[in-house]
């Protein structure tokens, strides 16, 4: 067993785990953050995006212990105090999702995305989505939820509060 | 899109935000992988690494040894907890069932077939341990295709059946087919391919069992599209008496058909769970998922079409042989809708249809969205290639022979009645919308220019529910209504929503017939305990059969409401109405009453005994619904591609829908539910095929084999929504799941054949991928 610590949505966590296990598994199992989602434990479909110091990773490919001293987020992190960010927000009013099982990945993919670009094009926007999967949707809400959120506001004040 | 409340406090017909996304956006869905129980044991299983082998010896001591385990089943050790008869096939009335068991005993009979499952205290430590046992096999050739079931040359995968062969050939025949093929100036004949390729939702399968000690029931959390019907099953199979097991589900990660009933792998949780007095879980990997869940229509068809010059098609000749994998599965189920739909709207005059079907040493074929689809891309297929054959434009083809809804309605040359059919103003419409004559001029000039684009078009019908049968249905759907203290309305339905947002849907529809806030229904699913009778969702069968069933029963709660309102006001029940949750009219106390006070006052009234007899005090209402005059959805698609003749990619430019799925609940559900059939459909052409090797080696077990569409290959899709004919007095919303999914394959792969016409290659399959058309074009050589 391996001690770690970091910081989960703005907490600072303690655990100890075996080496092997991963962060997806310390978030969902030891944290209870089970809004982070397994679906496929090889990297491609994307569901357990988390923000690792700010950029999306997987968080079924990396080792709990290689977020020693990171700050993650994950998708229960991104409305803040509030009940939905503006990003969620604006999901919402597209019909974003169905099942939403792949929603966590998406939500994070998106908003690693916008706080780069803020004002993404369709194209960006589906380039920077294209490396996660939904089996529902069709993708066009999503890319529609993406872009109404970065022409709703200016990202600076979507985040106020919320991260 | 419209968001919010919609005016005139009406919310049927409305782009109404859904419910579940409050839940769902913010990381709280409750999925079965998602819920903590103290104690919680987790369940992993040792496969088979062969397709057909006899299980000489099964070694699990080692594993039994291992720190963390709690027990280890085999075949022969879970057969003495739960049976595999009983299943969803028995369920279904399939009687040439073979004898099997949950885990396997003597033989395998797959790629992954259960051997061996292990109980941990981790799902870590389970994996590892199914490692750790010792299987010996000796292996039998492999049943690979239907050539090879059919020849009798290699073993009966299963001993008790005798044969490969499952059924069949059955023929039916429908009108004068032998007089139409004389009458007729041509005969079109084809071989066309459907391949196999399967669900993938992306929640694999999933069961939570607990086994509680002190009221002797099974208490199992399932991702399921039917709690009633899991039930059922888990009950037939564990032994149990129906009450004793209560089947829970709350989000669900996707089906589309796949999670119908309890499979193996999850009966088998279930009984692990009361063997060891402990809650247990198995949760699918996306290994197990793509190897073993279950896959869909692999098919073939030879077909001949009787046609005139003029391009009239008077009947058709098909034979159909079904590849229905190793256990038994949807396939026999499935023949009679593939024949009864094949016609679609089109008037052809004679059928024959005759069907077999095949078991192989490959995953089981289950439904999947449009279980019955094969047949419309068969047609649409043959419709394209008598086009081309006679030198006419397929959209003229369509235009000669769909039928025309007139009095009395056309039937089907198999029988169903063609009543408020609107296939031909769908195709109308999309020569109003696509510029056909336009794009041709285009096309030629980028074919000048060595581009290869095209456009392909395909019509539908999808009964959902279908035209009211002549004999009465015996299955209806169930809703129950109850008014609460708290003046809150809740509806109860069996159906189960993965993704269709029926809590949504159905408040809005209960909402308005009752006359309360949206926010002031409560949508109630998934607990065996509360739900009505149903098997759950499946065959399009929400809008029409469900929300007719929430729009009858909560008419009629209404009805019971203000009856019971009046009774306790002593005013005329003609003369009060509800509105915005609270009872208005004449002779209401300050002419208006909320419903939360209108339920104490009638609590205190009965138990006063100052209501009459005869009056209806539960607050409560069922109704069973039929179904009405039913109806069908259906429509046309057309899209444009353009082929690159380098790579052989695919590129879909501009996808257009023209639909009419009656009359519309929540436009953007009912939007979202076709683009995300039409993405699977362009999945299953350019992406998606279940592989196996000649020796019966699962080739797609991965996301890096198995290939789902992503953001980058499924367009914007256009849709617009055709004016229904509305056929029943009150209940004429129609299903759409499926339809997306049905005719998107035949659309897409016109559109891929004409491009790549030029070349001289004739589509007679569903699965294009890069190789294949460069294949089909010439460019590299075909496969020996
Ligand atoms: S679960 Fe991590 S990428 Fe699929
Ligand atoms: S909403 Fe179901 S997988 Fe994306």
């Amino acid at each position: 067993m391996i001690p770690i610590t970091l910081t989960v949505n703005g907490q600072l966590r303690e655990g100890s785990v075996e080496g092997r296990v991963t962060l997806a598994d310390f978030l969902r199992e030891r944290l209870g953050l089970t809004g982070t989602h397994l679906g496929c434990e090889h990297g491609v479909c994307g569901a357990c995006t988390v923000l690792l110091d700010g950029e999306p990773a997987r968080s079924c490919l990396v080792l709990a212990v290689q977020a020693q001293d990171k700050e993650v987020t994950t998708v229960e992190g991104l409305s803040g105090s509030e009940p939905l960010s503006a990003l969620q927000r604006a999901m919402r009013d597209n019909f974003s999702f169905q099942c939403g099982f792949c929603t966590p990945g998406f939500l994070i993919q998106a908003w690693a995305l916008l706080k780069e670009n803020p004002r993404p094009t369709e194209e960006e926007v589906r380039h920077a989505l294209s490396g996660n999967l939904c089996r529902c949707t069709g993708y066009q809400s999503i890319v529609a939820g993406v872009l109404a959120a970065s022409t709703r506001a200016p990202l600076e004040s979507q985040q106020e509060g919320s991260l | 899109m419209i968001a919010g409340r919609p005016p005139a406090e009406r919310y049927t017909g409305s782009s109404v935000r859904r419910t579940e996304d409050l839940r769902l956006l913010t990381g709280r869905g409750r999925y079965v992988a998602d819920i903590q129980v103290p104690g919680l044991l987790h369940c992993a299983f040792n496969r088979s690494p062969h397709a057909h082998a006899r299980v000489l010896r099964v070694q699990t001591d080692v594993a039994r040894r291992a720190p963390g385990v709690v027990a280890v089943f085999d075949g022969w050790q879970m057969a003495k907890l739960a049976s595999a008869a009983g299943g969803m096939m028995e369920l279904m009335g399939e009687t040439n069932l073979p004898s099997f068991s949950l885990l396997a005993t003597d033989k395998v009979r797959l790629v992954g077939d259960p051997v061996a499952m292990v109980v941990a205290e981790t799902r870590a430590i389970a994996e590892d341990a199914a490692e750790l046992i010792e299987v010996e096999y000796e292996e039998l050739p492999a049943v690979m295709t239907a050539a090879q079931a059919r020849d009798g040359s290699l073993p009966p995968i299963f001993e008790d059946l005798g044969s490969n062969v499952l059924f069949g050939p059955d023929q039916k025949v429908f009108g004068e087919v032998d007089r139409v093929f004389a009458e007729a100036d041509r005969i079109v004949k084809a071989r066309i391919a459907q391949h196999r390729h399967q669900n993938v939702p992306m929640e694999g399968r999933a069961i939570l069992a607990t086994f509680d000690q002190a009221t002797g029931e099974l208490v199992a959390h399932a991702a399921t599209q039917g709690v009633n019907t899991s039930r059922q099953i888990i009950a037939a199979q564990l032994g149990m008496p129906l009450e004793k097991v209560r089947v829970l589900a709350f989000d669900i990660g996707g089906s589309f058909g796949l999670k119908f009933g309890a499979s193996r792998e999850e009966v088998a949780c279930c009984a692990a769970s009361r063997e060891l007095l402990r809650p247990v879980r198995w949760i699918e990997d996306r290994l197990e998922n793509l190897t073993v869940s279950g896959q869909a229509r692999e098919e073939s068809f030879d077909v001949e079409a009787a046609v005139t010059n003029e391009g009239e098609i008077l009947g058709m000749r098909v034979e159909m042989v079904i590849d229905s994998g190793a256990y038994p599965g949807f396939a026999p189920g499935i023949i009679s809708t593939i024949q009864e739909m094949i016609p679609g709207p089109y008037r052809m005059r004679a059928l024959s249809f005759t069907a077999s079907g095949v078991i192989t040493n490959k995953a089981t074929y289950v439904a999947y969205r449009g279980p019955w689809a094969s047949e419309t891309f068969v047609r649409e297929r043959l419709i394209d290639l008598v086009a081309a054959e006679l030198g006419l434009d397929p959209f003229e083809v369509r235009l000669r022979n769909l039928a025309e809804r007139g009095q009395p309605p056309l039937r089907m040359v198999t029988g169903p009645s063609l009543a408020g059919l609107t296939a031909k103003e769908s195709l109308l419409r999309m020569g109003e919308i696509f510029n056909f004559e336009e794009f041709r001029r285009h096309q030629a000039a980028m074919r000048a220019q060595g581009r290869y684009l095209g456009v392909g078009v395909a019509t539908y019908i999808e009964p959902a529910p279908g035209p009211r049968p002549e004999t009465p249905p015996t299955e209806l759907e169930w809703a129950r209504a109850s008014l609460g203290e708290d003046g809150v309305v809740s509806v109860f339905t069996a159906q189960m929503p993965h993704g269709q947002s029926h809590q949504t849907t159905m408040a809005q529809i209960a909402a308005d017939q009752f006359g309360v806030d949206f926010e002031q229904v409560r949508v109630v699913v998934g607990d065996t305990d509360q739900v009505p009778e149903g098997f759950g969702t499946g065959g399009s069968r929400f809008a029409s059969m469900a929300g007719g069933a929430a729009l009858h029963v909560s008419r009629q709660l209404r009805s019971q409401v203000l009856e019971l309102a009046a009774q306790i006001l002593d005013v005329s029940p003609a003369t009060i109405d509800i509105r915005a949750g609270e009872v208005v009219g004449d002779g209401v106390p300050d002419g208006r009453l909320p419903l939360s006070e209108l339920v104490k006052l009638a609590r205190a009234a009965a138990a006063e005994g100052r209501i009459p007899q005869g009056t209806e005090t539960s607050l409560e209402a069922s109704f069973g619904f039929d179904g009405g005059q039913g109806g069908w959805s259906g429509g046309t698609h057309c899209c444009v591609v353009e082929v690159d003749p380098e790579t052989g990619r695919v590129r879909v430019d501009r996808y257009m829908v023209v639909e009419d799925c009656g009359e519309v609940i929540n436009p953007a559900v009912v939007e979202g539910q076709i683009r995300g059939g039409v993405a699977q459909g362009i999945g299953a052409v350019l992406l998606e095929r279940s592989a196996y090797d000649e020796w019966g080696q699962y080739l797609s077990s991965s996301f890096m084999d198995y290939l789902l569409p992503t953001t980058t290959d499924v367009p914007n899709i256009e849709i617009e929504h055709l004016q229904t004919i509305p056929l029943d007095q009150d209940v004429n919303f129609r299903g759409v799941g499926e339809g997306g999914m049905i005719v998107a394959p035949p659309t897409i792969c016109n559109a891929i054949a004409d491009a790549i016409a030029p070349s001289g290659a004739v589509v007679l399959e569903q699965h294009l991928p890069p190789t294949r058309i460069l294949e089909l074009m010439g460019i590299i050589p075909q496969p020996a």
